[in-house]
């Protein structure tokens, strides 16, 4: 029985996470599809008892699962209307399986990285959950959730001096709820569905941006840290807020770019071998795609609340990204702002080239106002996922209260804690023996890596500009929250924030010049023979970028003298001499 | 042509993932971790045991020592007892057990039982009638505290270790 009800629940899931995907004019590939919904679907889910609770409804098995299959159809109705008129292809046309070449290079990544999930899935669903934190709050909540039909329970009766885990975001709770009332006594089996969702998904967007070998490798790296693959099958906060807030940067980047790592260079479609956004609605959809990266980063917000000072940070890009391209003419501002990233945040050259571009000059006035709506409506998400739980749900329904006024640091002016946190949590967390006893030797590649593309390569992709912002901007608000917050310890809550920069350095790594260079190599060398190991002579290396079909638009595939400086148009926006990167096809004028 | 160089790459492939595997602390957590988890992973699939072991298997001495008082609070027939724990810097600073014994946290001793419990410092703990001392010889036993001036007198002797988790 459980086994069935947690079939129907992935069904549920992956209702409710398409009915979202198709509200935002989403339509990727299949494996993001599929992917995404699920873990859309697992975050409405954890949505579900929360509000059962804000509206005084009792959680038992069919109000919890008659909520949820609710949901699921509500958030269906814009398909269920579009089903009038063309059937059911609506739900079946995004699923439809497209050509998908196993090739045997990738299956010894596949065989360890399916023997890790094999592992940690056994244990999610073999072992009760362990950690203090969820022992000493949401999973004893949860557990007298399911006895006693609510969320505000004798647990509240207790003394609870030693703890604050009550107040932590009712994701937790609610999902666990979710999978014991489904009759897993552990819960729990939910972070599976996190964990393999992520990770296909991580796994065949880095292959967007590398060759098999490269993006395997990555992968495993990232799988091989051991303080992130615990937590994979340990239920806590910090893993899913992670995937949702790498997944929130990841489409704002993909809005950012306009629609698609590959979209914007090149026609829709055409060689747009990395196309993670293999949308109808590439270009027009882009302003969907930021609002769609809010609601990402507000389901992150909801499950760690701080994560919204994060968010916030983000904004000065959206508004730079806008306001520049109001600057050189507009066009895409005019045409939405899904463009504004044309040749600013990575693509082929097509807005970079111009300035006093072809298209009207904008209304400072209507820019701005633009700006305001964009930067609100990416905003607005995640100031509801954090007034829900933390405004309303603790002032408003729990018996006991948190002071959060009185946990901050009230010597703000001395900054010498400031930095010596920004210190340790670089000797400490990011580098020296304990941090490889944390994320392997992550760190340590992407750093050499880093320092090697500065070296030589002396200029960085926007692309991956824009993640190594991201990486600063975590690691920058990390250390201030420190500072600000003495209860976010340094070898405790830092260390787990931590997570959320490391697969921001993946897709940094993905973008990193001279790995795409390696990326490229191998392609070149696969698709054209040894004789052409042009250097850039296979666009990104990507996924399609290694099939004959694709390389030739790709910009001379493997043809010796295109010693990458080709503009390939192919894979995205990979910037630099090589490939399709800014500025690119100025170069090629140039030639 | 083409099958060889696929060949050759996956040989690529399959040596990035030996040397990944093999490389410095890698190898020493993929020994110890989930090489070791695939391990436990063939003996509990045959013998997957119920909620309970494996809460014992899992949680150890703490759970063990939880479930003892809650048996014993059933067999008495107590339905209101709270239980007063010794702090953890006793254990530490005193009897030199803490790293084999540690008194649980009353919230997850609440999830493990179902019993309220208190520490010295809670707000609650003039509340207690109970106290679970651990000693080197007696073990675990579970005491019933009479009187509010032999709870004085208990707190008073623990004055010196302030509890912690």
């Amino acid at each position: 029985m459980p086994m069935i009800l947690f079939l129907l629940l992935l069904v549920c899931f992956w209702v409710s996470g398409f009915g979202i995907l198709t509200l935002f004019r989403i339509r990727l590939k299949p494996a993001y599809m599929v992917t995404l919904s699920l873990l859309l679907g697992v975050a409405v889910a954890s949505f579900v008892p929360f509000v059962l609770q804000l509206l005084y409804i009792t959680i038992t098995g069919p109000t919890v699962f008659g909520a949820l299959a609710l949901v699921a159809l509500l958030l269906n109705i814009p398909s269920f209307l579009r089903m009038r008129h063309s059937g059911l292809a609506v739900f079946l046309q995004p699923f439809r399986p497209v050509r998908f070449r196993v090739r045997l290079y990738e299956v010894p990544y596949w065989l360890v990285l399916g023997f890790l999930i094999f592992v940690s899935v056994w244990r999610c669903y073999y072992w009760p959950p362990t950690s203090r934190d969820a022992l000493s709050g949401p999973e004893t909540i949860a557990e007298y959730t399911v006895r006693e039909q609510t969320m505000i329970n004798s647990f509240f009766r207790l003394d609870l001096w030693s703890t604050n885990n009550q107040f932590k975001s009712p994701f937790l709770i609610s999902l666990q709820v979710i999978y014991k009332l489904a009759g897993f006594p552990f819960g729990q089996v939910w972070l599976c569905v996190v964990f393999i969702s992520f990770t296909v998904f991580l796994y065949h967007a880095l292959r967007e941006r590398l060759h098999p070998v490269l993006a395997g490798l990555l992968s495993l790296l990232f799988m091989m840290a051991p303080e992130i693959y615990a937590y994979t099958f340990m239920i806590l906060y910090d893993y899913s807020n992670m995937v949702f807030f790498c997944l929130g940067l990841y489409f704002l980047y993909q809005g950012l770019a306009g629609g698609g790592f590959a979209g914007t260079g090149s026609p829709p479609g055409a060689s747009s071998a990395g196309s993670v956004a293999r949308l109808h609605a590439a270009r027009p959809g882009a302003p969907a795609m930021i609002f769609f990266a809010g609601l990402l980063l507000g389901i992150a917000t909801y499950i760690r609340s701080e994560t919204l000072v994060l968010v916030v940070l983000f904004l000065p890009v959206i508004f730079w990204v806008q306001w520049r391209m109001a600057v050189r003419g507009g066009s895409a501002v005019a045409r939405g702002m899904g463009t504004v990233a044309s040749g600013l945040m990575g693509n082929a050259g097509e807005g970079g080239a111009g300035r006093g571009g072809d298209g009207m000059k904008v209304q400072g006035g209507a820019v701005l106002k633009k700006m305001a709506l964009t930067g609100l409506f990416f905003l607005l998400p995640s100031l509801v996922g954090y007034y829900l739980p933390v405004q309303l749900y603790i002032n408003h329904y729990l018996p006991v209260h948190y002071d959060i006024g009185a946990l901050l640091n009230n010597n703000l002016s001395d900054w010498h804690p400031l930095l010596q946190r920004y210190g340790d949590i670089v000797s400490k967390l990011l580098f020296g023996s304990f941090s490889i006893h944390l994320w392997g030797y992550l760190f340590y590649i992407a750093c050499a890596l880093f320092v090697a593309e500065l070296v030589f390569v002396r200029r960085f992709t926007r692309e991956a500009c824009f993640w190594l912002y991201a990486v600063v901007v975590v690691y920058l608000a990390l250390g201030f929250m420190g500072f600000a917050l003495p209860m976010f310890n340094l070898t405790e809550t830092t260390k787990r924030a931590i997570f959320k920069i490391v697969p921001l350095l993946l897709f940094y790594l993905a973008n990193n010049e001279l790995v795409l260079r390696l990326s490229r190599w191998i392609s070149g060398w696969e698709v054209a023979g040894g004789k052409n190991l042009a250097v850039g002579a296979v666009a990104g290396g990507g996924e399609k970028a290694v099939t004959p079909k694709v390389a030739p638009a790709a910009g001379k595939v493997g043809g010796a003298k295109a010693r990458g400086k080709t503009g390939t148009g192919g894979n995205s926006g990979t910037g630099g001499k090589v490939g399709s990167g800014g500025g690119s096809k100025k170069k090629n004028r140039k030639k | 042509m083409e099958f060889m160089k696929g060949f050759l790459l996956t040989l690529v492939s399959c040596a990035l993932v030996l040397v990944v595997l093999n490389a410095g602390y890698y190898k020493e957590w993929f020994d110890g971790k989930p090489r070791q988890y695939w391990f436990d992973f063939l003996k509990e699939k045959d013998d997957p045991g119920d909620e309970v072991a494996i809460k014992t298997a899992r949680y150890g001495v703490v759970y063990t020592i939880s479930m003892r008082v809650k048996e014993v609070v059933e067999k008495k027939n107590m339905p209101h007892a709270i239980i007063l724990f010794e702090p953890n810097s006793y254990y530490r600073d005193s009897l030199h057990i803490y790293n084999n014994v540690r008194a649980p946290e009353p919230a997850v001793f609440y999830y493990y039982t179902g019993l309220e419990g208190v520490w010295t410092n809670s707000p609650d703990v003039r509340k207690a009638n109970f106290i679970v001392r651990i000693t080197k010889n007696k073990g675990v036993t579970l005491d019933e505290i009479k009187s509010p001036g032999q709870l004085q007198q208990i707190l008073e002797s623990f004055k010196k270790y302030p509890p912690i988790l």
